[in-house]
C-alpha cells in the first residue's frame, strides 16, 4: 500500500476528494503522528468544536493490515469535553477496512444539513438520509445498517447513539462490536454534523514488498503472540484479571475514589465474571489474541416463564466506572448499567466518575431531590442509577442534561470540585495505585491510563521493584508516552507492546520500504509530544494551573497518602519538561 | 481414508480472520483477507456469531458438477482442482456451492480453490478447524 492517502469529506456539500501527501506520511509514519500535524495544520485555535469547521480525523499507519495486533485506528479532533486535543483509540475492524479502500486517513468537516449515513466504498462516497435511524441506539444502529449498507468487502461500522445525537460531552462512537472511540467526546462531533454513522469497505489488495522478510516477521509476532503468557492472560481473563490484584494493594477505586478497596472485588473480578457470565471471546481483526469479553446476561419476563439474553461487552475500566466506584456489587447489576451506557452511546469511564460525583454531591447536599427530580442517589443502589442513565438519556431537566456533559461540567456549575476525579478535564482512569497513575493522567496528552501507564511504575515501587524517586518517576512517564507516540503513530494495540519492542518495530518498517534508525524514531516521538502540547496550550489548557483533584491527597492510595508538597514539585518539574520540549520541537 | 478440512468447533471462532490472512498469505503471498479459499462470516450487534463457511471436500462437488466448462475437476482427496485455462469466468462454482464455501476473485474473475492443505487450521489460534480423516465416499 502506498500509505499517504487521505480522503476529504465535507458534509456541507456532501463532496469528497482523495489525494496523496507523501511528505507528511514520510515524517510522520501514520496514526497518531500523521492526524496529530493533520489537526496541527488546521489551526483549530478559534473553532468551537461542534461547529461545522470542526474537523474529525481518523488514521492508521504503514503497518495496519500487514502484521499481526497492529488494529487500532487513531481519532483525532478538538474535545468538546475539555476544548483542547481530542484524541482516541480504537480496535475492531475499522483499520482493516480503511487499509482495504487504500486510505490512511479520512478527514471529515462540515455540517450535513440533515441526519446522515455515509457509505466509503474505495474512493467512492455515498451520503445517505438517516431521519429514520437517527434515535436508534449504537446497538440497532449496526443491526440496521449491517442489513442495509452494502460493501466491497469486509466492512466495519462505526456510529453514535442517542448520546451523541443528543451532543453529549461524553458521547462516543461505537465501531464494531465491543470497541469504542470511548474518550473525549468525539461522538458529540458526529452528533453536531447530523452524522450517525461511516461504514467504509475496501476492495483492493497491496503488494507484498519482499515477500520472505514480511512471512519471517508475521510469523514471529503471531505465535509470539499465541504463545505468550502475558497475551494468554488477555485472552482468558482479559482486562478484567487487574481487578483482584489492584484490590490488593489498596488501588481499585470505590465509591468515588474514597478507597483502594473494595469489599466486593470477588464478585466483580476477571476470575468470577469468566466462570460465570462469559459468553465468549472475541478479537479484532488480524488479533490471534481475542481479548473482547462478552458478558451474557439472562433474565426473566413476562411471570417468569420467558427469558431473554444480552452480550455484553465487559473490561477492566467498565467494571471500575460502573462497578467498583459506584459500590455496584453484583455482575448482573454492572452489567445492566453497561447494557444501557453501551445502548446510549456515552463513554462508559467519564459516565462513570460523572455518576460518582454526583452520588457524593448528593450525600454532601450540594445537590438535592430538586435536581434530581426526587430520586436519592446512594452509592450502591443499582436501581436508581439504572432510572438516573434513562434520564439521562432522555434529557429529563436541566440537572440530567448537565450530567451528559461529564464531571467537570457539572462540579464547574454545581460545586464538588475536589471531589470531581478527573484530571484536565476527563474523567479518571480506574487506578488509585499512587501518585505516578495521577501525574500521568494529568499530564498525559490525552489524560488517558493508556498514555504512560504511570500505574505500573506505581506498582513496581509497591512491589519494591522500584525505589522512589520524584525525579525519575517524571522521566520514565516522559520516556513511556513518548515510545507510545510511535506504536501509536503504527497504531500497535498496546497490549502488544512487549512484543512489539523497537528492534521489531523497525524492522517492520524496514520490510515494508520505511527505513528508520533508532535516533529518528526518538527525534519523531519528541516532535510530536510538542505538536501536541502545543495544540493543547493553543486551545487552552493552561499549564500554570494543573492541579490533582484536592480528594486524593486525603485518600490512602497504594503507595500510601501522596505529599502534596512532593507532588506540586513534580508537577512543576513536568511542565518545565514540556516546556522545554515544546521549545526544542520550535529551534527545529 | 483421505484427511479434508472440517470446522470442528465453531462456537471457538473468535472472528481474529488469522485463518483468512493464512491462506491468502499462502498461495498469493499478499497481507490480506480477500484471496482467502474459504470465508468467516460476521454478524451484526454484539452478538459476536461467525459462521465459517470453508471446503469440506466433498466427494460429489456441486461447483464442479456446475462447471460447463470442466475447469473444476474432482480431486481424489476430496474437494476440486482448477483448471485455469478452462475457465470462462462464468461464477456457476460459485453459485452452486450450497456452503457457500467457494470464494471468488474478482479481479481475476476466477474461483479460489481450496487446496485442503490445512494452512487456515494451522494458524487458528482456537481449534475452530482441522484436518479430519474422513471415508472415500463421505
Amino acid at each position: 500500500m502506498t500509505n499517504n492517502k487521505i480522503m476529504r469529506i465535507d458534509l456541507s456539500s456532501f463532496k469528497s476528494e482523495v489525494y496523496e501527501d507523501p511528505k507528511l506520511f514520510g515524517k510522520y509514519l501514520g496514526g497518531t503522528g500523521v492526524a496529530t500535524k493533520l489537526l496541527y495544520d488546521m489551526n483549530i485555535k478559534n473553532i468551537d468544536p461542534l461547529s461545522p469547521e470542526s474537523p474529525i480525523i481518523l488514521a492508521i499507519g504503514p503497518l495496519n493490515g500487514i502484521y499481526p495486533i497492529a488494529t487500532k485506528t487513531i481519532a483525532m479532533f478538538k474535545s468538546p469535553l475539555t476544548g483542547n486535543l481530542g484524541e482516541s483509540h480504537a480496535g475492531g475492524r475499522l483499520f482493516m477496512s480503511m487499509y482495504d479502500a487504500g486510505l490512511s486517513a479520512i478527514v471529515i468537516a462540515g455540517k450535513s444539513p440533515y441526519p446522515v449515513f455515509i457509505v466509503i466504498k474505495d474512493e467512492e462516497v455515498e451520503f445517505h438520509r438517516a431521519y429514520s435511524i437517527w434515535g436508534q441506539s449504537a446497538l440497532a444502529t449496526e443491526r440496521i445498517l449491517h442489513s442495509r449498507a452494502e460493501g466491497v468487502g469486509k466492512r466495519s461500522i462505526i456510529r453514535i447513539g442517542p448520546a451523541g445525537e443528543h451532543k453529549s460531552l461524553m458521547a462516543n462512537v461505537s465501531v464494531d462490536t465491543g470497541r469504542h472511540f470511548g474518550r473525549l467526546g468525539l461522538g458529540a462531533v458526529f452528533g453536531s454534523k447530523n452524522l450517525k454513522a461511516v461504514v467504509i469497505s475496501g476492495s483492493k489488495r497491496h503488494k507484498t514488498e519482499n515477500f520472505a522478510k514480511f512471512n519471517k516477521i508475521y510469523n514471529k509476532i503471531f505465535w509470539d503472540a499465541v504463545k505468550s503468557p502475558a497475551m494468554k492472560k488477555y485472552h482468558n481473563l482479559g482486562t478484567p484479571q487487574n481487578v483482584l490484584p489492584l484490590n490488593k494493594i489498596n488501588s481499585l477505586p470505590t465509591r468515588n475514589f474514597s478507597q483502594g478497596f473494595f469489599e466486593n472485588a470477588e464478585a466483580l473480578s476477571g476470575e468470577n465474571m469468566s466462570e460465570n457470565y462469559l459468553a465468549q471471546q472475541i478479537a479484532c481483526a488480524n488479533c490471534p489474541v481475542g481479548c473482547i469479553h462478552l458478558g451474557v446476561l439472562r433474565e426473566p419476563f413476562e411471570d417468569n416463564i420467558h427469558y431473554k439474553s444480552f452480550k455484553i461487552p465487559y473490561d477492566y475500566e467498565p467494571i471500575y466506572a460502573m462497578g467498583t466506584n459506584l459500590s455496584i456489587s453484583t455482575p448482573e447489576a454492572l452489567l445492566k448499567l453497561l447494557y444501557i451506557v453501551e445502548r446510549a452511546g456515552w463513554g462508559v469511564m467519564e459516565t462513570g466518575v460523572t455518576l460518582s460525583w454526583a452520588t457524593e454531591a448528593f450525600e454532601r447536599g450540594i445537590i438535592g431531590v430538586k435536581e434530581t427530580d426526587g430520586l436519592v442517589l446512594n452509592f450502591g443502589d443499582f436501581e436508581t442509577y439504572e432510572k438516573v442513565l434513562y434520564n439521562m438519556w432522555n434529557m429529563k431537566n436541566e440537572f440530567y442534561g448537565d450530567l451528559n456533559n461529564g464531571s467537570a461540567f457539572c462540579a464547574e456549575k454545581y460545586g464538588g470540585k475536589e471531589f470531581a476525579i478527573n484530571f484536565g478535564k476527563n474523567g479518571s482512569p480506574g487506578y488509585i495505585t499512587g501518585r505516578d497513575a495521577f501525574l500521568g493522567f494529568l499530564m498525559g496528552v490525552r489524560h488517558s491510563h493508556l498514555d504512560s501507564a504511570g500505574y505500573s511504575l506505581d506498582e513496581k515501587i509497591i512491589k519494591g521493584e522500584m525505589s522512589e524517586d520524584p525525579s525519575a518517576e517524571v522521566d520514565l512517564l516522559i520516556k513511556e508516552e513518548e515510545w507510545r507516540f510511535i506504536l501509536n503513530s503504527l497504531t500497535i494495540c498496546l497490549f502488544a507492546r512487549k512484543i512489539y519492542t523497537e528492534d521489531l518495530v523497525l524492522e517492520a518498517l524496514d520490510s515494508v520500504g520505511i527505513h528508520r534508525k533508532s535516533e529518528q524514531l526518538k527525534n519523531l516521538s519528541r516532535r510530536i509530544h510538542a505538536l501536541k502540547y502545543k495544540i493543547k496550550i493553543d486551545n487552552g489548557f493552561d499549564l500554570d494551573k494543573l492541579e490533582f483533584p484536592e480528594k486524593l491527597y486525603r485518600v490512602q492510595t497504594g503507595r500510601g497518602k501522596m505529599d502534596k508538597g512532593v507532588v506540586r514539585k513534580m508537577i512543576s518539574d513536568y511542565t518545565s519538561k514540556i516546556r522545554e520540549i515544546i521549545r526544542e520541537a520550535e529551534d527545529e | 481414508m483421505r484427511k479434508v478440512m472440517r470446522v470442528v468447533n465453531r462456537a471457538q471462532c473468535t472472528g481474529c480472520y488469522s485463518c483468512m490472512y493464512a491462506c491468502s498469505r499462502t498461495y498469493f503471498h499478499i497481507a490480506t483477507t480477500k484471496l482467502s479459499a474459504m470465508r468467516v462470516k460476521n454478524y451484526p450487534g454484539v452478538e459476536g456469531a461467525f459462521s465459517i463457511r470453508i471446503c469440506t471436500g466433498c466427494a460429489h462437488p456441486d461447483c464442479a458438477a456446475a462447471c460447463p466448462t470442466e475447469a473444476l475437476t474432482v480431486r481424489k482427496d476430496g474437494g476440486v482442482i482448477f483448471h485455469e485455462e478452462k475457465c470462462i469466468h462464468c461464477y456457476k462454482c460459485v453459485e452452486a456451492c450450497t456452503l457457500n464455501a467457494m470464494q471468488w476473485d474478482p479481479i481475476a474473475r476466477e474461483p479460489l480453490v481450496c487446496h485442503q492443505c490445512g494452512i487456515c487450521a494451522e494458524y487458528c489460534p482456537n481449534g475452530v478447524l482441522a484436518l479430519v480423516e474422513v471415508e472415500d465416499d463421505e
